[in-house]
């Protein structure tokens, strides 16, 4: 067996293989081949179901044998129309398959499923095609990432987007590349901003009648943000939003001098698309420096926002801002939920969005009226909101000096945008993990250089130093944002969540458990150790007659620090997938 | 350039051994690593002055706590990719001028990025941090 090795001598410097027999035997005289970096399919892989369409996508949430998007649909409830995983069958689970990342860093992927085929992002941008059944390779690519990455917080990579026969990967050298879903084929690829300047993309891609709509981090390097909508078929760009405004525009007056240039307001995270009200909405990350405000003071619009704007022209609709002025690093970029609600006896169209801040909120999706905002998170110290939406921010939790008192929730959250919630439409209860570790925030001085970290500060993680931290998956009630039930873990809670129509809620553990919960009554009914941080977002799909869940596990990178987790477990990156017969 | 003048041609050339021109300039860049290297250790650091001033020492810690601290490196041990840098083991180096050239040059393939001479008062604030780097040493808590 051997390798026949297309080298492809351009700039893409990569190495396509296809698998073929030998001819060379024992002995013969070889030269050590390059290693490969782009593996295509051979003879005919899917199951015949054609492109993914614009109504498939709409229709996401019923279909049992795909996962189409990061949140399963364009309403953000990552809930799975599958119903026999109930919490009396759930322990039936067995294991099915597992596969190696092959890198190191967080993995925290949420797979894609869709026509036979399971494409698995890792860390440092593999992008892997399985069978959903086995966990037999399809086809394989190994982005080659340049070695000065803008990347604050790991390697990492959340997923896939498909649509048509395409499935798109942002890299962590802020680029966009189109695959062809089932020979693996690269079809086209686009670099979305010099990332040498501090960006990059961690986050899954969302697809929209034939649009490609992308995010980029960057919030700690001095960025002025923006999201990009990109034509499928070509990878041509058709607009950007820029989340700060510049000179003459409406906006600007709410940042100091010239510091609208560098205030950061990354996308960072996932946004949805919503068919009811034809709009994209897409949240914002914090502004910058981090931690010191002193040279931006204004409430830095439009950084922890809630965007809305018109899918075709990129032009904002309307907007909400969670965080004005921040100084805590709270990026308003958690999930979007799109919810119907009844508000004074009216049933009023709605996103529910709980905040890294610790509060969650209900906001009017067709004019981004306030309705509420209720806290989520055990401990909150750092503001209240007042009638408006607007925080009241208690004078400690200021670093008017050198530093805040203790501010509670600490700068990763609450929830945070590095995973996932999940809804269910049956209980009315929206679940998402939370980090418990309060902080001190020290306030520092504000260094801007072009590339490199603009932080202002620093923070000193005293919960989780002195060991009382610890995490909750909380269930919120959509409606009212009262919480109905809490699950509560040694350490803060970094995995995404998915939900049942059985019923049954999964998520991971900062101590290597992936576990099965009541989505009523929040007992756990069920557990596996999978030996490894668990940082993924887990899923459920149908194949071939058997119900399967999936969850990306490993990457420890910085775990401590945010919640004071579990150092001495060894780390490793893999997906493990389990399996419900039917 | 004093160093260049000690290097000779037989160094380069072992006499036995057949070697190609593109060898051969390997290593003269080795040999002059090593050369830069060794000269660099014979000069006084500017860590030994700074480590004296008390405003020197707390700006270059200011400095660490507003740039390097927050994301990556902490002030606690930790087993993240971003290293705990007051243990005394150096993964790039624990020499003054070996600190100076990874803050500079950074690390390739890692999230370290290097500032050149970018930091407010250049290269003077670089040594003024790793001054605080040494007065945060905890050698000796850590390995008594």
């Amino acid at each position: 067996m051997k390798y026949a090795a297309i080298i492809f001598m351009g700039l893409a410097m990569s190495v396509v293989t296809e698998f073929t027999e030998s001819a060379e035997g024992p002995g013969a005289e070889y030269e050590i081949p390059q290693a490969p970096t782009h593996w295509l399919a051979t003879g005919n892989k899917g199951g015949g179901s054609g492109p993914v369409t614009q109504e498939k996508l709409n229709a996401s949430h019923t279909a049992k044998s795909s996962w189409l998007h990061y949140y399963g649909d364009y309403r953000g409830y990552r809930h799975s129309a599958i119903d026999n995983i109930t919490p009396q069958t759930v322990g039936n689970l067995e294991f099915a398959w597992g596969m190696a990342a092959g890198t190191q860093g967080p993995f925290e992927t949420s797979p894609v499923v869709y026509d036979g085929i399971m494409y698995v992002t890792t860390s440092y941008n593999r992008l892997i095609a399985v069978n959903p059944g086995s966990g037999e390779v399809i086809w394989r690519y190994d982005y080659q990432n340049p070695e000065d990455l803008r990347i604050c917080c790991g390697p990492n990579n959340r997923g896939v987007a498909i649509g048509g026969d395409l499935v798109v990967m942002g890299t962590l050298d802020a680029k966009l590349l189109a695959f062809h879903r089932l020979t693996g084929a690269l079809v086209w690829e686009t670099v979305i901003t010099p990332y040498q300047r501090g960006f990059s993309v961690t986050g899954a891609p969302l697809i929209a009648n034939g649009r490609v709509y992308i995010g980029v981090g960057g919030g700690e390097y001095g960025i002025r943000g923006f999201f990009d909508a990109y034509d499928l078929a070509t990878g041509e760009r058709l607009w950007r939003h820029y989340t700060i405004p510049t000179d003459g525009e409406p906006g600007v007056e709410t940042w100091a001098g010239e510091s609208y240039r560098i205030g950061g307001s990354p996308t960072w995270n996932t946004g949805t698309y919503d068919p009811e009200t034809d709009t994209i909405f897409w949240a914002t990350g914090n502004p910058g420096p981090d931690w010191n405000g002193d040279d931006r003071e204004g409430d830095n619009l439009y950084s922890d926002s809630l965007l809305a704007v018109d899918p075709e022209t990129g032009e904002l609709k309307w907007y909400f801002q969670f965080t004005p002025h921040d100084i805590w690093d709270y990026d308003g970029n958690t999930q979007i939920i799109l919810l119907d609600v009844e508000v004074n006896g009216e049933m009023v169209k709605v996103v529910g969005h709980a905040d890294r801040n610790g509060y969650y909120y209900l906001i009017n999706r067709e004019n981004g009226s306030y309705i509420l905002a209720e806290p989520y998170v055990a401990e909150i110290n750092w503001a209240t909101i007042d009638e408006t939406g607007r925080p009241v921010v208690r004078p400690g939790a200021i670093p008017t000096g050198t530093h805040t008192d203790r501010v509670c929730p600490g700068h990763a959250g609450g929830m945070n945008a590095a995973y996932t919630g999940a809804y269910n439409p049956n209980t009315g209860l929206y679940y998402v993990n939370s980090i418990e570790s309060c902080e001190i925030i020290e306030k520092g001085m504000a260094i801007f250089i072009e590339g490199s970290t603009y932080l202002g500060g620093s923070f000193q993680s005293v919960d989780a130093e002195a060991g009382t931290g610890y995490g909750d998956l909380v269930a919120i009630d959509a409606s009212s944002g009262e919480v109905a039930w809490r699950h509560r873990e040694a350490n803060g809670l970094l995995s995404g969540v998915v939900s049942t129509e059985g019923g049954v809620l999964f998520t991971g553990t900062v101590d290597g458990r992936f576990l099965a919960l009541d989505a009523a009554t929040g007992e756990v009914s069920w557990e596996k150790r999978v030996g490894s941080i668990v940082r993924g977002q887990p899923i459920v799909y149908e194949y071939e007659g058997d119900s399967y869940v999936a969850i990306a596990t490993g990457g420890s990178n910085g775990v401590e620090f945010f919640t004071g987790g579990f150092s001495s477990m060894p780390d490793n990156t893999y997906l493990f997938v389990f399996r419900l017969g039917n | 350039m004093e160093c260049l003048r000690k290097i000779r041609w037989s160094e380069l050339l072992p006499a036995a051994t057949p070697i190609s021109p593109a060898a051969a300039l390997i290593s003269a860049a080795a040999l002059l690593a090593s050369c830069q290297v060794s000269s660099i250790h014979s000069e006084p650091s500017p860590v030994d002055v700074y480590k004296e001033d008390p405003v020197a020492v707390s700006r270059g810690g200011a400095i660490f706590r507003s740039v390097c601290s927050g994301y990556c490196h902490q002030t606690t041990p930790t087993t993240g990719d971003a290293l705990f840098l007051f243990d005394c083991s150096w993964k790039h180096g624990g020499s003054d001028q070996e600190i100076f050239q990874t803050i500079t040059t950074g690390v390739p393939d890692t999230r370290m990025i290097g500032f050149a001479d970018n930091l407010p008062e250049g290269y003077a604030d670089t040594w003024r941090i790793i001054a605080w780097l040494r007065t945060r040493s905890q050698c000796d808590d850590l390995n008594p």
